[in-house]
């Protein structure tokens, strides 16, 4: 037994795993006021009331059509901007300054002047979405068109390469696997502002079920809701890191 | 034209270099007024102390670099950026496209120098052949070993068919074993191809083993010091390298060498006196 | 080339930038100006450039952001500080073998790698909208990156400096100080930045969200009373508090990797 846990850290984890879910169970049944938590095999069951909930279903459809929505968009005007600045030695020395002081700016504090101009519905969302993601994808974008090793564009001259084909073969596919590690970070980052501003909008959408399950102090459904969106979290993050694995197999 | 010029594959006419701007705290006078003539066929070495100028040579040669002054013509051509007609390429590190196969990297090569696309694929599989890696065609280079890797690139410089060859340390990052197998493969492959070649190195035995004639650098700022000829037809026998001649020329080649490395090495420190152990262990020995 | 116009590309390359700099964040100061002044632009939309600094001035001039700035500070230095310790204790003990790495590491990846601002909503009702649930997402969000870091930093020690160490006959706490400790100070310390920069986000995101106090609750609360102006100056004054800390312990952290 001891013997093969040590060769499959993989079941250890999943033990490990198991181990916390029977803490949080005994836990929640036994010493916590059922107010405040409920054990993780009630939320389970209740999954089906969760969805059975009106208009919980149209909302996870619509927080799923805004991640999609913002991280399509993220990724695009990522890629324009970083090719802009990353390209010329110029244009990186100018405006990569400005893109990391932009960077740096808690979004959060801007929040509610994107309420105020896009309004409370999915607009608002995918926008704020969108500037959380885009710049991890501009930055990993510079990175990767600068961090060429000079031979290979040495190499390409001396084969009598032209511009564009040093742009098309070279810079191109050394891109690429920077590229996708900047479109993991900026899942993360659409992750973190379409749901920032969910949370934030109480009137409507998650915001209004996350905040109407707390009022109501409801843990078993609040639960059910977050682990829905976890899940939902998950699949994004594993689809894009999938991505990023398959780009850069030939990385050693 | 003079027959001698007919014969001159590259000539390299007064070739001084520097990096950086003549104000700057970086400039460094990596050549200094260099002149040199490749025959066509030979194979030549470029020797000498590190930093003294000798890939500066080489891609001054091949129009990878602009030099700051002098000039230099391949056949009747001066040479004012890359020729990839007249010139291939291999470098010290990996230059393989890490993105690409074995194949992919052949193919993008030729259509960089612009062979049309039905001759790419049959020149790819000859090149590979040549150096014994048509096996791996489908491989990403990481997926071989340094040596392989050095073999794949110059399957790829053999397979755009030029006259010239100008290799920059190709097989510096190689272990000793592996450098002397490829030498030989080299040597052989060479007899056959009647191609220029222009071959820079540190390793004497390299050197000797491999060269028509090998040039000599001075330390930095570096020019030629001397050229000495290696009279051993190719291809060349690992018996070669066992010989009194081949000891005597790496010897002569070490003398030229050793004063131009001490001062290299002394722009950068040099012992001042031997270390005296005074600990307990030196004493019942006295 | 002539020397002349190389001394005029020399210039534009020092300074040519800066110039673009500058011009780019003055025409948008300019822009925001015409646009409020000139261009009609609604001021409940867009408070003019210079109301925004008028109120600026006088939040700080009556010091009225100070209860907000302690309760947010207050917060920060709990969370970061717990963080920091729970988890560099945590991710030494787990980088001390290799097996408890593979447990571990794949397993606080994979939970670092979904969104914890979700897990607020359960925080606000454990813990209600007092200072406590902010602290408590911020140390849960701070706590990963510190942790993995960590992992990284100690479990990456080159061998041959480990080897060399034990050679010249180092001691356990030797081995510590000298060789594991400066070796992996750099990840580490990396690790506490990040972990510094995403408590602040999430304490300041918390508090926007659902709170009773602090810097995130103010600029929401001057949001629904449409008082623009003054909550253009807030934001201007929390970004520069933002920028402030996060400088500072970027700093830190450079000096930490000079000196080791």
């Amino acid at each position: 037994m001891k013997r093969y846990l040590l060769r499959h850290p993989g079941v250890a984890r999943l033990g490990v795993i198991l181990l916390m879910l029977i803490g949080w169970e005994i836990a929640a049944r036994w010493f916590i006021d059922p107010m405040f938590i409920s054990p993780p095999s009630r939320v389970l069951m209740a999954l089906g009331s969760v969805f059975a909930t009106p208009n919980v279903p149209a909302a996870l459809r619509l927080t799923f059509f805004e991640l999609a929505v913002a991280f399509a968009l993220a990724v695009i005007i990522g890629v324009v901007l970083g090719l802009a600045v990353g390209l010329s030695k110029f244009g990186n020395k100018t405006f990569m300054p400005i893109v990391l002081l932009l960077y740096g700016i808690p979004q959060i504090t801007i929040l509610p002047i994107f309420i105020l101009y896009f309004g409370i519905g999915p607009a608002a969302k995918i926008a704020f979405g969108v500037t959380h993601g885009m710049f991890p994808i501009i930055m990993a974008v510079v990175a990767g068109v600068q961090n060429i090793k000079p031979i290979l564009l040495t190499s390409a001259r001396s084969m009598g390469a032209s511009n564009w084909q040093i742009l098309r073969h070279v810079v191109y596919p050394n891109m690429i696997p920077s590229l996708f590690s900047g479109m993991r970070l900026g899942m993360t980052g659409v992750l973190l502002g379409v749901l920032l501003a969910e949370l934030y909008v109480s009137t409507g959408g998650i915001g209004y079920f996350t905040s109407m399950f707390t009022q109501n102090f409801d843990p078993t459904k609040l639960l059910g809701l977050v682990g829905i969106l976890a899940a939902m979290a998950i699949a994004l993050n594993e689809l894009v890191r999938r991505g990023e694995t398959h780009f850069a197999r030939w990385r050693d | 034209m003079t027959q001698a010029a007919t014969n001159t594959a590259i000539s390299v006419r007064n070739v001084s270099h520097s990096f950086g701007e003549a104000d700057e705290a970086r400039h460094v006078k990596a050549l200094l007024d260099t002149s040199l003539d490749v025959t066509r066929g030979e194979l030549l070495c470029l020797i000498g102390p590190s930093g003294c100028g000798k890939s500066t040579l080489l891609n001054v040669m091949g129009g990878l670099i602009a030099p700051t002054t002098g000039t230099v013509m391949v056949g009747d051509k001066p040479v004012h950026g890359p020729m990839p007609n007249d010139i291939a390429f291999i470098f010290q590190e990996n230059a393989l496209f890490p993105w690409s196969t074995i194949h992919e990297n052949m193919i993008l090569g030729m259509s960089f120098q612009g062979v049309p696309k039905a001759e790419r694929a049959d020149r790819a599989q000859r090149a590979l052949e040549a150096v014994g890696l048509d096996e791996f065609a489908g491989h990403y280079p990481s997926q071989l070993s340094g040596g392989m890797r050095q073999r794949a690139a110059l399957a790829r410089a053999l397979s755009l068919e030029t006259n010239i060859l100008l290799m920059d340390e190709p097989f510096g990052a190689l272990d000793e074993q592996t450098r002397m197998v490829l030498g030989e493969d080299l040597s052989v492959l060479l007899s056959r191809s009647k191609k220029t070649i222009v071959f820079v190195t540190h390793s004497l035995g390299e050197a000797v083993f491999l060269a028509d004639r090998v040039a000599v650098f001075s330390a930095r700022p570096g020019t030629i010091k001397e050229i000495i000829t290696v009279d051993e037809p190719h291809p060349r026998k690992s018996a070669f390298m066992t010989s009194a001649r081949f000891h005597q020329q790496r010897d002569q080649l070490y003398d030229l060498l050793h004063d131009e490395i001490r001062k290299s090495m002394a722009q950068s420190g040099k012992p001042k006196r031997a270390y005296e152990d005074q600990s307990s262990r030196a004493g019942p020995a006295a | 080339m002539t020397a002349q116009s190389g001394a005029r590309r020399k210039w534009l390359d020092r300074y040519g930038s800066r110039l673009v700099q500058v011009a780019f964040v003055a025409a948008i100061l300019l822009l925001w100006h015409l646009a409020t002044t000139r261009w009609g632009v609604n001021k409940i939309l867009l408070p003019s450039p210079l109301s925004v600094w008028q109120q600026f001035v006088d939040v700080i001039r009556k010091g009225e952001f100070l209860a907000d700035l302690q309760i947010t500070l207050m917060e920060l230095a709990v969370a970061f500080v717990v963080a920091t310790v729970s988890g560099t204790v945590v991710g030494y003990v787990i980088s001390r073998s290799p097996y408890l790495i593979k447990v571990f590491e794949p397993l606080f990846a994979g939970i670092y790698s979904i969104p914890i601002i979700l897990f607020l909503p359960l925080y606000v009702l454990f813990f209600g909208l007092g200072p406590a649930s902010k602290i408590a997402l911020g140390i849960t969000m701070s706590f990963f990156p510190v942790v993995l870091s960590t992992i990284a930093g100690f479990g990456n020690v080159d061998r041959v400096l480990v080897t060399a160490a034990k050679s010249m006959g180092a001691s356990d706490w030797q081995l510590f100080r000298h060789v594991l400790v400066p070796a992996a100070l750099p990840v580490v310390l990396s690790g506490l930045r990040m972990g510094f920069t995403i408590a602040l986000l999430s304490i300041i995101g918390s508090e926007t969200i659902a709170s009773l106090a602090g810097l995130g609750h103010r600029i929401v609360n001057l949001a629904e009373n449409m008082d623009m102006a003054r909550m253009f100056a807030y934001i201007v004054f929390v970004i520069i508090i933002a920028v402030f800390l996060n400088t500072a312990v970027s700093a830190l952290d450079a000096r930490g990797k000079r000196q080791r």
